[in-house]
């Protein structure tokens, strides 16, 4: 072993667990307002207690997560620089953590004003770190399938902001814009063309890394980033106001969630033939977030086959919960359970000293910690989907959701606390070691 | 390539390719050469590589099994 090699290229390890220290505070937010709004959190996708809902997850949560993993992953995974990383993290975190508060106060409120200030905060924000990052991927000297997919991951993000601040400049300024339509198609490039992408790109490297799977065929990792995006694409332009072509639009939405599919199933197999059959909580909350995405693209594809269903109101909250509690979440837990050890080892491998031992990843969180939040999760995800059919069930499951967040943040705080007291002791032991030589 | 300059990290839970790469890398001697086998390009590795003064050069097999070949500059 030899720890004098340098780890320059990682930022410092404050970057990324700023992000992940924030994001489950936005869940347990979630779920304090489905207590607080009870089954009238379920009563149509239009409502602003469901716009906030779902932006505490997907903005609070889900972007306040993925934005710090990205930051993090682009030079140690991707061989890619961030320019400024300490002001571009700054801004961003300020950009997802103040512009979700302003969204939910936006919402709630129904006020105007918080809109107005939101569009040129977070168009800022977070417009300069998808452009910071889409130029350090296309500068990587790095290939493969990941990068391809997380340059069209964040030129998905790119839309979805663009489309976002459209949305958030129409209720701003009371503008007579298309609102339904450009709404589904920003929910559809946030979910589909960032969040599915950046996950897609991220599973080719790390599930056969942590979970000792064999790789992805290449004939998926070749096609599906692409594929996906031009069916996004399509899909996109015939929501444009020309005589909409229904037929082509059921045709394109139900294509791209079989390929979401394909996606899983093949994640799935790929789990099912790992050469240690161990299970861990990450390889658990991959799975249970691959059961999840078979069950809503089927569910897309049904609603989309039945367009009279589309009204029926438990169908958006049903999506929703299947998407953001069953998918993206679990994947985020799963991930964040394997980063924060791993940068732990790495940031501590700096401090180290040949001869001088850095203590081993699995001693960064206990796992029975993880698996008690896998439980709760797994038990906030079936209690918000039953509270479809029970909508009493919306209480039970805001409580769990909230206790899943707190022992996801509580055992992120053990890891934050660990990395200090073992680089405290490697300092200690190197000051003794200098001394006594 | 003899058995003991390969290492297969192919079956092995991150960090530990790394940390077996940087042990081997101790004790090689100038002019030979080091394979690694993993399922991905092991990034971090090649920037450590790089600081310290070792190349490196890739390969994939139609398995998917990347090679990596790593020797002193």
């Amino acid at each position: 072993m030899q720890p004098g090699l340098s780890f320059e290229q990682a930022p410092p390890i404050s970057v990324p667990f700023r992000f992940f220290l924030t994001a489950p505070l936005f869940g347990m937010a979630a779920g304090l307002l489905l207590l607080w709004q009870g089954p009238a959190a379920l009563a149509s996708r239009w409502t602003s207690v469901a716009l906030a809902l779902t932006h505490l997850l997907a903005v609070g949560f889900m972007l306040q997560a993925m934005c710090g993993a990205m930051l993090q992953m682009l030079p140690v995974a991707a061989g890619a620089n961030i320019w400024q990383p300490r002001r571009v993290t700054q801004l961003t975190h300020a950009g997802l953590t103040l512009g979700t508060l302003l969204l939910l106060a936006g919402f709630l409120a129904e006020q105007a004003l918080f809109f107005r200030i939101a569009v040129p905060f977070m168009t800022v924000s977070l417009g300069a770190f998808a452009l910071i990052v889409l130029i350090a991927l296309f500068r990587t000297p790095a290939q493969g399938p990941t990068i391809i997919a997380l340059r069209i991951a964040v030129f998905g993000l790119i839309v979805t902001i663009t489309l976002g601040a459209t949305l958030a400049t129409g209720f701003g300024w009371q503008l007579a814009l298309p609102l339904t339509e450009i709404t589904h198609v920003h929910a559809a490039w946030g979910l589909g063309g960032w969040s599915m992408l950046l996950v897609a790109g991220v599973a080719y490297l790390v599930v056969p890394m942590f979970q000792l799977t064999p790789p992805y065929p290449a004939w998926l990792t070749r096609s599906f980033s692409i594929t996906l995006f031009f069916l996004l694409t399509a899909w996109s332009l015939t929501w444009l106001p020309l005589q909409r072509p229904d037929d082509l639009q059921v045709a394109l939405a139900c294509a791209a969630a079989l390929l979401a599919v394909v996606f899983a199933v093949v994640t799935l197999r790929l789990q099912g033939q790992r050469r240690r059959k161990v299970s861990d909580p990450t390889l658990l909350f991959w799975r249970l977030a691959m059961v999840c995405l078979v069950v809503a693209a089927f569910a897309v594809i049904l609603q989309q086959m039945n367009p009279a269903e589309e009204d029926y109101v438990g169908t958006p909250f049903l999506l929703g919960a299947l998407l953001m509690v069953g998918v993206f979440m679990p994947v985020i837990s799963g991930m964040l359970y394997k980063i924060m050890p791993f940068l732990n080892w790495m940031h501590l491998q700096k401090i180290g000293k040949p001869g001088l031992v850095v203590p081993n990843m699995r001693q960064m969180i206990p796992e029975p910690r993880m698996m008690m939040q896998f439980r709760l999760h797994l038990a906030a995800l079936l209690l918000l989907l039953g509270a479809v059919p029970l909508p009493f069930l919306v209480y039970p499951g805001g409580l769990a959701l909230i206790a899943s967040c707190i022992w996801l943040e509580w055992n992120l705080i053990v890891a934050a606390r660990n990395f200090a007291r073992f680089s405290r002791e490697l300092e200690e032991r190197l000051a003794a070691a200098e001394q006594s030589g | 390539m003899s058995e003991e300059r390969t290492i297969d990290g192919r079956g092995l839970m991150p960090p530990e390719p790394m940390e077996l790469t940087l042990a081997a890398l101790d004790t090689l001697p100038d002019g030979e050469e080091l394979l690694l086998l993993l399922y991905v390009e092991p990034q971090p590795l090649y920037g450590i590589l790089k600081q310290n003064g070792y190349t490196h050069r890739s390969q994939t097999r139609p398995d998917g099994t990347v090679e990596i070949y790593i020797r002193k500059a």
